[in-house]
């Protein structure tokens, strides 16, 4: 079968059109959304990280609903310190609604004097002064002439590290003027 | 207009468009008070932001919080550390001995006893992803799953990633690991959740001494914007790599990579 010189030079174009955009859909199947919008990637997956819920707080919401311990913490040394970072994170406790779901917990005994020696301990030089009081944990304990078994929220309110001391000094200040 | 730009366009408008809808859905981030101003409020400009990180090693006291933040805040699994706190001791010999236990996870109780010599010098230096300008994991994803973004932070689309971890040995700062629960590539991000809601990395929100500091370079007022304008020494790790971090140390010294 002889074919005319018209319907070979349809056949090729047809046949170009329909290979291109077979090929332009495919490509368009395959890319996913979004993709090339700055480049090569998908731009709503700056869009999705963005959207991700946060799990921190910050000490404001804290602050918001416990205005005792905020108080003695705003106003203490221990100012710069997270409450996250002792009591746990924000989201284990309130729901998205603001309804309390969960109990932190509170750190007590040994567990305190641990976290308090993560920041604290003199033996780890790398600490230096204007930026950090340290001790020495046993000396410390003997040159304050307490037992050695106390924990450190014996003495140091641990939201507000000089809080009693200051107060015993001014009460023992006092009694001394009087006496 | 050519039609790339149109596309370009309509792409970003539906783009600005969907963040809009969502935003409600943060609701109760959005009442915690902004920490990095100029964000909330109005539409987010990604074309047009710089935010710098800059880490103060003279006051950074290895206690660890921000290890401890940074696992609570993506559930990082055991063993994996997007952030994380090593310890230099140097020796009269000028001898370096590095350590970093569980990733300063448990901060860094007591010091070093298998030393012998005297120690001259102690410092910790914390470590987190880099957010090069020339990336090197974004250079080398076969997929277009790491990218940097206009706004200059690189991400991980956990969509696309098929788990090569081609970028994991890219990476000249050993940012990156494999999640072992999801499979993909994962890393720090500096917290690019919570900056587009105006608030701080959580690293940088629980840091006691103020060693890591964050903010936006179009904030006058902003302390990072002081410090880069200032005279202090910076220094960025493995400067000869070419990478260009936006990841400034303060007070590092030559001995730290």
């Amino acid at each position: 079968m002889k074919l005319s010189y018209r319907i070979r030079l349809l056949m090729v174009v047809s046949g170009i059109v329909v290979l291109s955009g077979g090929g332009l859909l495919l490509k368009k199947s395959l890319l996913p959304d979004s993709f090339g919008v700055y480049g090569p990637y998908r731009a709503d997956a700056i869009v999705e990280a963005a959207l991700v819920p946060i799990r921190h707080g910050t000490n404001a919401p804290c602050f918001s609903c416990h205005p005792y311990e905020a108080n003695i913490h705003k106003n203490g040394r221990h100012h710069s310190i997270s409450c996250e970072f002792c009591h746990g994170t924000y989201a284990d406790h309130v729901d998205e609604n603001g309804k309390k779901f969960g109990t932190l917990p509170v750190k007590k005994g040994k567990e305190i004097t641990t976290l308090c020696l993560r920041c604290h301990n003199t033996e780890i030089k790398a600490r230096s002064e204007e930026v950090i009081k340290t001790v020495a944990m046993p000396d410390h304990l003997k040159k304050q002439v307490v037992k050695l078994t106390h924990v450190c929220n014996q003495c140091h309110h641990v939201h507000a590290p000089l809080k009693y001391i200051i107060r015993a000094k001014q009460i023992t200040g006092l009694m001394e003027a009087g006496s | 207009m050519n039609r790339r730009t149109f596309v370009k366009h309509v792409l970003n408008g539906t783009i600005a468009g969907s963040l809009y809808l969502v935003r409600p859905m943060g609701a109760a981030s959005l009442e915690i008070p902004e920490q990095i101003p100029g964000i909330r409020g109005k539409a987010y400009d990604i074309l047009n932001q710089n935010f710098v990180f800059i880490v103060d090693i003279t006051r950074c006291i290895g206690c660890g919080s921000c290890c401890v933040a940074d696992k609570r805040e993506y559930n990082v699994p055991d063993g994996n550390y997007r952030t994380w706190v090593e310890r230099y001791v140097k020796g009269f010999s000028d001898q370096i001995y590095v350590d970093c236990p569980h990733g300063g996870l448990d901060g860094y109780q007591a010091p070093r006893t298998d030393i012998e010599e005297r120690v001259r010098d102690t410092f910790f230096v914390p470590k987190l992803c880099n957010m090069c300008k020339e990336a090197p994991c974004v250079q080398v994803c076969p997929v277009g799953a790491t990218f940097r973004t206009p706004d200059g932070f690189i991400l991980v689309d956990e969509k696309r990633c098929v788990g090569c971890a081609y970028c994991i040995q890219a990476c000249p700062y050993s940012a990156r690991f494999l999640n072992p629960v999801t499979k993909v590539a994962e890393k720090c991000t500096w917290c690019y959740h919570r900056i587009r809601k105006g608030l701080l990395p959580a690293c940088v929100q629980v840091c006691p001494t103020g060693a890591r500091k964050f903010g936006s370079m179009k904030d006058e007022k902003a302390e990072v914007y002081d410090i880069l304008k200032g005279p202090g020494v910076l220094t960025v790790l493995k400067k000869e790599m070419g990478t260009f971090p936006a990841l400034y140390y303060k007070g590092a010294r030559r001995e730290v990579i």
